[in-house]
């Protein structure tokens, strides 16, 4: 019991890393960022390139950081910037970097599988039962995601400009904000979440040119169903990604893999705004 | 005027030019036809997994193909004829393989294929093979009872690998409830299925049989499923590459300590897992420091023709070098490379090679020695026991 209850917590933990790059850059610019899983990959793979310098593998978070952010500003100002007036556009040409992306890894790394140590090795020993220690520390990295972007968009001042934009972009505009500014440092702190929840996701998975692609679909349905709220996303990883334990623990993990994007589509289907308030 | 037997008028030019033209036109055709059969290369084809699941083991598998063709050319090739191979990506999956048998057959009109890959792309290629009437050597080992006119294996199947394994189990760990974790495909069940009813016909039971796609890689509802099952023993069989290091990974992060039989590893990814790998068991019928004298002159040769770019040489790319012999073998025995007279000529020649003598006699499958090992910490294999000349049982009783 402790034990499914505590995949339920982990797996939502995360989800909500995954996503929570994609839900910025989709409450800001209302696309959907379909270089996601490009930007996992690249996360991951700043894992390999630490490992490979023999640091520690707590340096790839960092790295991971820096190395999305850069790319998340490349990437803004030289496709997502022009197609601002067409955001149909702006989506199809996120998906064609996503590719673009995977093929440069392939070229440097091989298509080969890499393999990345593990920072913290083995399980914690708790009443009935034991349970992987990194994941569970992935908890308490998903509640300081959580809090440190709380505090970013309702303590700061560019968190204010922020809010104001998802708000109502033409208006906040109107008051004298600079929605290009907030767009711009918006899709970069999206794409260096992006790229620290890859590094993060190492340790439980391997690393390869195509890491990112089966995270994008279930990113994207928990970001649909919980619009630009954080603490909607939140919801939405605990829910969805509690069925989806549930169904793979009950009845069996292939139909576990769907469960995530079926129920958001019926849940879209009865309430369109998903989990948000109007 | 005086009719000589040379012809000065027009009508006398046009004729010497169109005799001349006729006698040069035959006299070219007689050259480059006999040029080209001289020259026409006996063409291998190799449709392997350069991307996707396979893509950790192909470039080991392209290695040993193309060690065996350069040594058959520099004796001279095959009936007098080069060999050239045709390389092609199966994407490791049946939409690729499809499309990587059409142009291996119907495009380059190779003369054998001659591959390992996984079972999915084998399924979906076999049509075709029998469209093309193509001889086709399958160099993986596999979950046995696939059967084709055309085809031949010479590597293992479970009736082969699984009981070393549940065999040593049972009895030096005293192992009786089994836990089996697969991929959900043609391998990963056939091979669980066959070692469940193994497990059972001695005397053990299978408190769990878990599965997850191909390309999953979260494994934590099968893990929680096994802690509470608290088996003596794990074994599993998914897809080769990704799946082996997410499953291994997942399981030591969730301190799972249980003997570990994996029949789906080998010993080039165990040596890249770290120390993640270190305790598992293999059973397979190559490993690298099997004590042979072919086996030590396999190995020099491809430490001298890939130097430092070397990939392990391992279970599914020693066949694969066994394999393209076996075609020789079987070509100069028929005299020729047509399908008709080499597929009955497969089953009648041998070769002895790094893994020993190996004759695909028994309804088109080989009889193997097979070793059972443990994953080192530093990533070698070391030997526990060897079986000699296992039997493949009853793998195609239709095609004696």
């Amino acid at each position: 019991m402790l034990n499914l209850g505590l995949d339920v917590v982990t797996t939502a933990a995360i989800l909500f890393i995954v996503s929570t790059g994609l839900l910025l850059v989709f409450g800001v610019m209302k696309i959907i960022n379909f270089s996601h899983g490009a930007f996992l990959t690249t996360g991951g793979y700043a894992s390999v390139i630490v490992t490979q310098a023999g640091l520690s593998w707590w340096w790839g978070i960092p790295c991971a950081l820096a190395i999305g952010f850069v790319l998340g500003m490349a990437v803004e100002r030289f496709i997502v910037r022009p197609l601002y007036a067409r955001p149909l556009d702006a989506i199809l040409a996120t998906w064609g970097l996503g590719i673009i992306v995977g093929q440069i890894i392939t070229l440097v790394f091989g298509r080969g599988v890499q393999m990345v140590e593990s920072p913290v090795t083995g399980a914690l020993a708790l009443p009935g039962a034991q349970y992987s220690a990194y994941r569970l520390i992935l908890v308490g990295v998903a509640l300081v995601i959580a809090l440190a972007l709380g505090w970013l968009l309702n303590g700061t001042r560019l968190g204010l400009q922020t809010r104001a934009v998802i708000m109502n972009e033409a208006l906040a505009r109107g008051l004298g904000i600079s929605s290009t500014r907030v767009r711009f440092i918006t899709f970069c702190t999206g794409a260096a979440l992006a790229s620290v929840a890859g590094c993060l996701i190492t340790p439980l998975a391997s690393v390869d040119p195509n890491m990112g692609v089966p995270w994008i679909v279930g990113a994207f349905m928990l970001v649909l169903v919980a619009g630009s709220s954080l603490v909607n996303l939140a919801i939405a990883s605990t829910v969805l990604g509690g069925a989806q334990v549930l169904v793979s623990t009950f009845i069996n993990p292939v139909l576990g893999g769907l469960t995530i994007a079926v129920l958001a589509a019926l849940l879209l289907r009865i309430r369109p705004e998903g989990f948000a308030r109007g | 005027m005086k009719h000589g037997m040379i012809a000065t008028g027009a009508r006398g030019w046009r004729r010497a030019t169109m005799a001349g033209a006729l006698v040069s036109t035959l006299l070219a055709a007689a050259l480059t036809s006999s040029g080209a059969l001289a020259a026409d290369p006996i063409k291998i084809g190799v449709p392997v997994g350069l991307s996707g699941a396979n893509s950790v083991v192909a470039p080991s598998v392209v290695q040993s193909s193309q060690l065996a063709v350069d040594e058959i050319n520099a004796k001279g090739g095959i009936l007098g004829r080069q060999v050239a191979l045709e390389v092609a990506d199966d994407g490791s999956g049946a939409a690729g393989a499809q499309k990587a048998f059409d142009s291996l057959i119907f495009d380059k009109k190779v003369n054998a294929l001659i591959s390992m890959e996984t079972s999915a792309a084998r399924n979906a290629g076999l049509p075709i093979v029998t469209r093309g009437k193509t001889p086709f050597i399958y160099t993986s080992f596999y979950e046995g009872r696939s059967c084709n006119r055309y085809m031949y294996v010479d590597a293992w199947v479970p009736d082969q690998q699984v009981a070393p394994i549940v065999d040593y189990f049972m009895k030096q760990k005293n192992a009786k409830t089994f836990f089996l974790i697969g991929s959900d495909y043609a391998f990963g069940r056939g091979m669980l299925d066959f070692t469940k009813s193994y497990i059972e016909k001695k005397g053990g039971k299978v408190v769990g049989n878990e599965y997850l796609p191909m390309d999953g890689s979260d494994w934590t509802p099968i893990i929680s499923k096994l802690q509470a099952a608290k088996p003596d023993a794990i074994i599993t069989s998914t897809a080769g590459g990704a799946p082996n290091v997410t499953l291994t990974k997942q399981l030591r992060a969730a301190g799972v300590k249980v003997p570990y039989g994996n029949l789906a590893v080998d010993e080039g990814t165990a040596k890249s897992m770290g120390s993640d790998a270190e305790g598992i068991y293999i059973s397979g019928s190559y490993v690298t420091n099997i004590d042979t004298p072919a086996n030590k002159q396999f190995l020099a040769a491809m430490q001298k023709r890939f130097g430092a770019d070397l990939k392990t040489p391992n279970d599914l790319s020693v066949p694969q070098y066994e394999a393209i012999y076996l075609y020789k073998a079987a070509v100069e025995k028929a005299g020729s490379t047509d399908s008709a007279k080499v597929i009955p000529a497969l089953a009648q020649v041998s070769f002895d090679g790094p893994r020993g003598t190996i004759r695909m006699d028994k309804q088109r499958h080989t009889p193997l020695t097979m070793y059972l090992g443990q994953v080192q910490a530093d990533g070698s294999v070391k030997v526990i026991e060897s079986f000699k000349n296992v039997d493949p049982g009853e793998q195609c009783p239709s095609l004696k």
